[in-house]
């Protein structure tokens, strides 16, 4: 009997998990300022989302049936941010484990997804510092590093996070190493141009004998007819839709000479280049711009080198948008070390500081790093139809006091908690406790 | 003849005057003077180096510059109480007790990190030595006067302040190497061990002392050893303590072996885990010293949190914000807005943390960390105010001299490149 209670309230548990899952499926947002971010901001605005997805945005919408409804008075309603090369799914924890930068200089074929844990603390601390969607990367210390996942920051499996699984190659084009092949960046430059070329003979290849295959009557597995199987080659398939210029590939650079080697090489192999900078890039801004070579900007809080103005690195971004160059603000340093991707808006912060406006900084932080990972039809920004990754700030993010109330991630309140918060909980008692027994 | 002497005599003290400090009034900005309120369109008065008058209604003396910072924010210069700017070498990591090492024979003051720092509004910082040793070097405490003498950045009188190291950077270093610590417990050892020693070294030079005082002859002076020369010191409070610790347990160990060996220990860098001891700290009266939202990058960083500031905060430690960068000092302000975002703590209580109680940290509240009459003149001058994370830093005046000046610093008046 009390076994059957027990499972009779597991049963009931689960429903409940179910219902209230599913409850927030519709939730109206009233008398914010709506930041869309690509049109227009709405003053005392609505918003209205079902479904995982914003299916109205306007003045005065009423509330369905049975929507949560939150009030936003002298709030503001912003698109969650989005970062781009971070390692949030894979950090690990430290001195145990940690799931990036596999041993190799050519490991494109390495999928972060592969280690993605949901559990990652960094994942709660991340989303209720108002970044909803991140690029996850493999790792940054090899020249062909790897595939990077972009992931929504809510759910319980690693699929359930899941926008998309290939979304861009990354290269590091001074990973070199003394005393090993490549150790220079000539070196470098010829291990891709070797990698590129292989690919493209490896894909013609491939698809000749597909092709064959398919005119003797064969499946894609081979078979028995006169054409051997294909054997195949995983580092090389990870390269095809790069070298296709299917997906963009990203570019770590340092300085001048790498972002101009870079350049080169996006354009000799007609690549979706992008370019992870952090410095060396005031030369190229028309070039980078004529290109439509759009750049991931990680250097605001890089010290200037000795000849240069104690402000040059704070002025970068707004001289890349005076250029026209399509920037988007780095998640601050990948890697183990980097669990701060909720500072996100910091190099943008300084850039206004020093130049930029803030739509345009609040632009690099949202819709312009979805664009570069080919996901702005999804998220970025507040429009109908798009996936409901929203954020309610008491600010403008520009500002770092300003605190964030809800976050919203496919449709769904997450909980406003993390390690960190339960940190809190636990020691304010603690401490409280033994300071009143005193 | 004697007008013509008396003229060249003015000159050559005007010219003296002008290489050592100017007199100045900053004339029509909204005053933060941290431990008196905010003063709408006031002046500042530096003569001699010192604040002369801070007010609404000052009467400017007749002769000297008056800077126009109408609009603008006035604040004492910031302070970073544990910074490692301007330094060639960091950490002597040959031996894990090396008090022999005194930070100022590495300082640089051309380093241009000293400017990035002074275009964050920072005029003084504590550069520390690295956190490779239980017992590191001694800390050096300096004014950012760029490009000046040495000796003239060192701040005359101040009790400097000898690093020592916990947790895992000395046990991880010395442990790989098969040499002790490779523990916390080995950490304990080595630190007991070196300060018993010194204690031993005090009583056979205290002893030699009394007896060439009381006019004994035919005396040999026991063997001068630096190492323990530096521990001496602080055994005799002439040198207070700054630890590197994480932990929790950290904390509340080393704030014992402070008292077992009374010992000055001041403030506790880092300091991750401080939140979760608060009420220890506090009933210690150390200061807390370190960074707001840094967490994570090593196992015993793996509970920062934000948040903790608050239980800090309430339970009455006094908290300083820092870099512990060679880089980061710049940004002392925004991490101090940042410190808003987690905590509900006054604005003014947050900005004392990189300024007067970070003056306390370095026993120089009397001298630097906010804007009173008889303090050195030392002002920063902000575009908004400082909390407001768009501002920035428009003049950084070190004892009235002007060391950084946004209009002749940026890039914006520089075509690109200096």
């Amino acid at each position: 009997m009390r076994r059957a209670a027990l499972v009779g309230s597991f049963v009931l548990g689960l429903l409940l998990a179910v219902t209230i899952s599913g409850a927030a499926d519709v939730i109206l947002i009233q008398n914010g300022t709506i930041v869309t971010v690509t049109g227009p901001d709405i003053q005392g605005g609505s918003l209205l989302i079902e479904n995982g997805k914003i299916t109205k945005i306007g003045k005065n919408l009423s509330a369905p049936a049975g929507a949560k409804v939150i009030d936003a008075s002298g709030k503001y309603v912003y698109p969650g941010m989005v970062a781009l090369m971070t390692s949030v799914g894979v950090t690990g924890y430290p001195g145990a484990s940690s799931d990036t930068d596999e041993v190799g200089v050519s490991t494109p074929h390495m999928d972060p997804y592969d280690a993605i844990n949901p559990e990652d603390d960094c994942i709660e601390v991340t989303r209720v510092g108002g970044v909803t969607t991140v690029q996850t990367v493999s790792g940054s210390r090899s020249v062909l590093n790897g595939k990077s996942v972009v992931l929504h920051l809510g759910g319980d499996l690693a699929e359930d996070l899941v926008c998309k699984r290939y979304a861009a190659q990354i290269i590091n084009i001074a990973a070199r190493e003394q005393g090993k092949y490549p150790s220079t960046i000539p070196g470098v430059i010829a291990l891709l141009r070797d990698k590129f070329n292989q690919t493209k003979e490896y894909a013609e290849k491939k698809s000749k004998q597909k092709e064959t295959a398919e005119n003797n009557g064969q499946d894609e597995k081979g078979g028995k007819g006169a054409v051997p199987p294909f054997k195949r080659n995983l580092e090389l398939e990870a390269l095809i839709p790069v070298v296709t210029g299917q997906i963009p590939v990203i570019f770590i650079t340092y300085d001048e000479l790498t972002v101009r080697k870079a350049i080169e090489i996006i354009k000799e192999y007609k690549l979706k280049g992008i370019i992870q900078a952090r410095a060396g890039v005031f030369k190229y801004l028309g070039k980078l711009a004529q290109e439509k070579i759009p750049v991931i900007w990680a250097g605001t809080t890089a010290l200037p080198q000795r000849w240069e103005a104690y402000d040059k690195n704070y002025h970068t971004a707004a001289a890349l948008a005076a250029h026209g160059v399509l920037f988007a603000f780095d998640s601050g340093g990948r890697g183990p070390g980097n669990r701060n991707v909720r500072n996100l808006p910091v190099p943008a912060t300084i850039s206004v500081a020093h130049g930029l406006s803030e739509e345009a900084a609040i632009k690099a932080l949202t819709i312009i790093p979805a664009k570069i990972l080919g996901i702005d039809d999804e998220v970025g920004s507040l429009e109908e139809g798009k996936v409901a990754n929203v954020v309610i700030w008491t600010g403008s993010p520009i500002q770092l006091r300003s605190r964030i109330d809800t976050v919203i991630i496919k449709g769904e309140l997450v909980p406003m908690t993390s390690l960190q918060t339960r940190l809190y909980d636990k020691y304010s008692q603690l401490v409280k406790e033994r300071m009143t027994k005193k | 003849m004697l007008k013509k002497l008396l003229l060249l005599l003015a000159g050559v003290m005007m010219l003296w005057a002008g290489a050592q400090s100017q007199d100045l009034a900053l004339k029509g900005g909204t005053i933060l003077t941290i431990t008196n309120g905010t003063i709408e369109n006031g002046t500042v008065v530096i003569q001699d180096g010192k604040i002369t008058a801070v007010g609404k209604d000052i009467r400017i003396p007749a002769g000297i510059k008056v800077i126009d910072v109408t609009g603008r924010f006035v604040l004492p210069g910031l302070i970073d109480s544990h910074s490692h700017i301007a330094l060639s070498d960091v950490n002597e990591a040959t031996d894990p007790v090396t008090p022999q090492i005194w930070m100022h024979e590495a300082l640089e003051p051309d380093s241009p990190q000293i400017l990035t720092t002074l275009g964050g509004g920072v005029t003084t910082v504590k550069t520390m030595h690295g956190s490779a040793n239980v017992i590191g070097g001694v800390n050096v405490t300096i004014k950012l006067k760029y490009n000046r003498l040495v000796e003239e950045l060192i701040i005359p009188g101040v009790r400097q302040q000898l690093k020592m190291a916990l947790g895992e950077n000395p046990k991880r270093l010395y442990g790989t190497k098969g040499r002790t610590p490779s523990t916390r417990m080995g950490t304990a050892y080595v630190a007991r061990k070196a300060f018993i020693e010194a204690q031993e070294y005090k009583a056979k030079w205290d002893k030699y002392e009394k007896n060439k005082a009381a006019g004994k002859t035919d005396l040999t002076p026991p063997k001068k050893d630096l190492k323990m020369e530096t521990l001496k010191m602080t055994l005799e409070k002439k040198l207070s303590i700054d630890c590197h610790t994480y932990r929790a347990d950290e904390i509340v160990w080393i704030i014992g072996f402070c008292k077992e060996f009374d010992l000055d220990l001041i403030q506790l860098s880092h300091c991750v885990d401080g939140y979760k001891v608060a009420d220890v700290m506090a009933a210690a009266g150390v200061f807390h010293g370190g960074w707001i939202d840094w967490w994570g990058f090593k196992e015993e960083a793996y509970d920062g949190s934000p948040y903790g500031f608050q239980i800090m905060y309430d339970a009455g430690v006094k908290i300083v914000i820092n870099s512990d960068s060679p880089d980061e000092g710049r940004y002392l302000f925004r991490n101090a807005a940042k410190v808003l975002k987690y905590n509900d703590i006054p604005d003014n209580e947050v900005l004392k943390m990189i300024t007067l109680t970070a003056a306390e940290s370095l026993e120089l509240e009397d001298r630097i960390g906010s804007l009173e009459v008889g303090k050195d003149g030392d002002v920063a001058v902000f575009e908004k105010h400082p909390l407001d994370s768009t501002t920035k830093c428009l003049l950084t005046i070190i004892e009235g001299e002007i060391f950084f000046d946004y209009a002749r610093d940026s890039i914006t008046s520089q075509g690109g490149h200096r």
